[in-house]
């Protein structure tokens, strides 16, 4: 696997883990430790999103000259999840377990499918685009840096 | 550049109708099929009997594959950025294909009626081979290196070859070819079950398992060599049944179900290692399924050195109804609810969450529902009381009639959706 799909890949599953944790909190009526785990889980979302946007994203665009292709997709599928992280948020702030467990299902499998289509398609086009750069070290730099 | 016809797009998606029309027309199938054995329960009597050569394709040809078909539509665009050109025709012309060819074959061979082998064959083995040609000008582009892409393109082989070798059954039963049945049904059986859906079920697993139930990944070497290794035995394994090579056959059913058992361990390790805690009804399905798999590749092993009629059939029991069922099934409860999420979102720009489109309660009585038909289908085949066998064919009616209703009732939440 090359550097920029295994850097990226590997935060997937980090943030999944954070994902989980949330969920079992909410199933347990904890609610203190919910909102704590789904307000990390919410920053290494968003940190995750933004090395994405602010700067593999340009980069690949820059480098492949598509601006209207996979980056744009992937970039309205994250607001699709602000979207539903917002949902679960309100949920979570009504101690409304049936609800959480609702809106962290869609986002989980929305949040999966994009993975699955980033680990498999984008990141490999990005090993292979920007291979020699720094994009990679530069990622890894951001996503140390939010934790 | 991105190879043409390489798209992340949801835009390049099939439509809700395309995966959707073979998850409707499955489940109605299995009810014949269970059905079937309520008013026939003497098709019990052994693995040869005309009923239960009905009763195996009605659930594995009009079942098993029409889904895994739809759902091959649906997922080759996301996991392998492959885009099926024409899909929305494509998915039609297999769909009835698929649906008459099934009836016709499991009528053919329920009723010994040969004339209807010859329509089966030719609309199974055409459906097929348009799908496959169609998937593979899908992939052609998409690089082997990663292990889900590579993996669906040696299943989509092996159900060519499993399909080839039905035909072959097929025409030597109507006269039209004179071979030995019991050797060209053993291979047919082999990449069915294994080279075609064993391969696809694990292909999915590479991916389904660690990122929908949040546990660690497979093991590498499972991945990179567990499709391509058992593809490679299957093949030797297939010469040594050719040959009748009775005791080197033996050795490599063995390994063949070393390999199964290795595949069925390591997921439900996985599983134990799962972050969530929450329980996951797909979760709970593989686990019914993965427990099945070891148990019927036991009695596989058995059946080999055993003359009692009960081992194959106790072995097609947990295989197929225990074991691929029961994976299906729990994934159709992701995809279904999924699909209709996606589209209602991108319709009408806001959807009802997953669990408001398709509430866990009727899924965990339908996977009892599904249990105890499983348990009665064992026990019939031990017993071989006819009222039991009855009562488990009632309960596999019941089952399916229920993940029906189940489908049926997410697809109301989604047009109620639609319209509000």
């Amino acid at each position: 696997m090359s550097q920029i799909t295994s850097l990226m890949t590997d935060d997937h599953r980090h943030c999944d883990e954070t994902f989980a944790r949330a969920e079992t909190a909410v199933a347990k009526g904890k609610w203190d430790e919910a909102s704590a785990a789904l307000e990390q889980f919410a920053n290494e979302l968003e940190g995750h999103f933004d090395a994405e946007e602010s700067l593999l994203f340009p980069k690949f665009e820059a480098a492949t000259g598509m601006t209207e292709g996979p980056t744009k997709v992937m970039r309205g599928e994250h607001a699709e999840m602000r979207s539903a992280l917002a949902r679960m948020r309100e949920a979570l702030a009504n101690k409304d377990k049936d609800d959480y467990a609702g809106e962290s299902e869609t986002l989980l499998i929305l949040m999966q499918q994009h993975n699955m289509k980033e680990e498999n398609i984008l990141y490999p086009m990005c090993d292979s685009q920007l291979a020699g750069s720094d994009v990679a070290a530069g990622l890894s730099e951001r996503l140390h840096a939010r934790a | 550049m991105i190879p043409d016809g390489q798209t992340l797009s949801y835009e390049a998606a099939p439509a809700f109708s395309t995966p959707l029309r073979f998850f409707l027309t499955a489940p109605l199938f299995g009810a014949a099929a269970g059905a079937a054995l309520l008013a026939a329960p003497e098709l019990l009597d052994s693995r040869w009997t005309p009923g239960a050569l009905a009763v195996t394709h009605l659930v594995a040809v009009g079942f098993m594959l029409t889904v895994m078909l739809g759902a091959l539509f649906q997922i080759l665009p996301v996991v392998a950025g492959a885009v099926i050109p024409r899909s929305g025709t494509v998915s039609t012309v297999v769909h009835l294909a698929m649906t008459i060819g099934a009836l016709c074959l499991a009528w053919g061979l329920g009723n010994s009626s040969h004339a209807f082998l010859l329509p089966a064959t030719v609309l199974l083995g055409g459906g097929l081979a348009l799908f496959v040609v169609a998937a593979f000008l899908g992939l052609r582009r998409i690089p082997v290196a990663q292990a889900t892409p590579r993996d669906l393109r040696i299943a989509l082989l092996g159900f060519v070859v499993a399909v080839a070798l039905g035909i072959t059954l097929a025409l030597a039963l109507g006269g039209q070819l004179d071979l030995r049945l019991l050797t060209v049904l053993k291979l047919h059986i082999g990449w069915a079950l294994l080279g075609g859906a064993g391969v696809l079920l694990a292909a999915a697993s590479w991916v389904v398992v660690p990122m929908f139930q949040i546990t660690p990944n497979y093991p590498v070497p499972l991945t990179r060599f567990w499709a391509m290794g058992t593809g490679a035995v299957l093949l030797m394994w297939s010469a040594t049944v050719y040959g009748e090579l009775g005791s080197a056959e033996f050795a490599l059913s063995a390994v063949l179900a070393v390999l199964c058992a290795t595949f069925a361990v390591s997921t439900l390790n996985l599983q134990r290692q799962s972050r969530r805690t929450v329980p996951d009804m797909t979760t709970r399905a593989f686990q019914i399924g993965m427990g099945s798999f070891i148990a019927g590749l036991a009695c596989v092993l058995v059946a080999h050195q055993s003359e009692h009629q009960v081992w194959p059939l106790l072995a097609g029991i947990l295989i197929l109804h225990g074991g691929f069922i029961s994976v299906i099934v729990g994934m159709l409860y992701k995809i279904i609810p999924f699909l209709a999420w996606l589209h209602l979102t991108q319709d009408v720009g806001k959807a009802p969450n997953m669990k408001k489109l398709q509430p866990d309660t009727p899924i965990r009585r339908h996977l009892a529902l599904h249990a105890a038909a499983l348990a009665a289908l064992v026990v019939a085949a031990l017993v071989g009381n006819e009222w039991l066998i009855r009562l488990a064919g009632l309960l596999v009616v019941g089952e399916f009639v229920f993940l029906f209703a189940n489908i049926l009732k997410v697809l109301g939440n989604y047009r109620r959706a639609h319209a509000a």
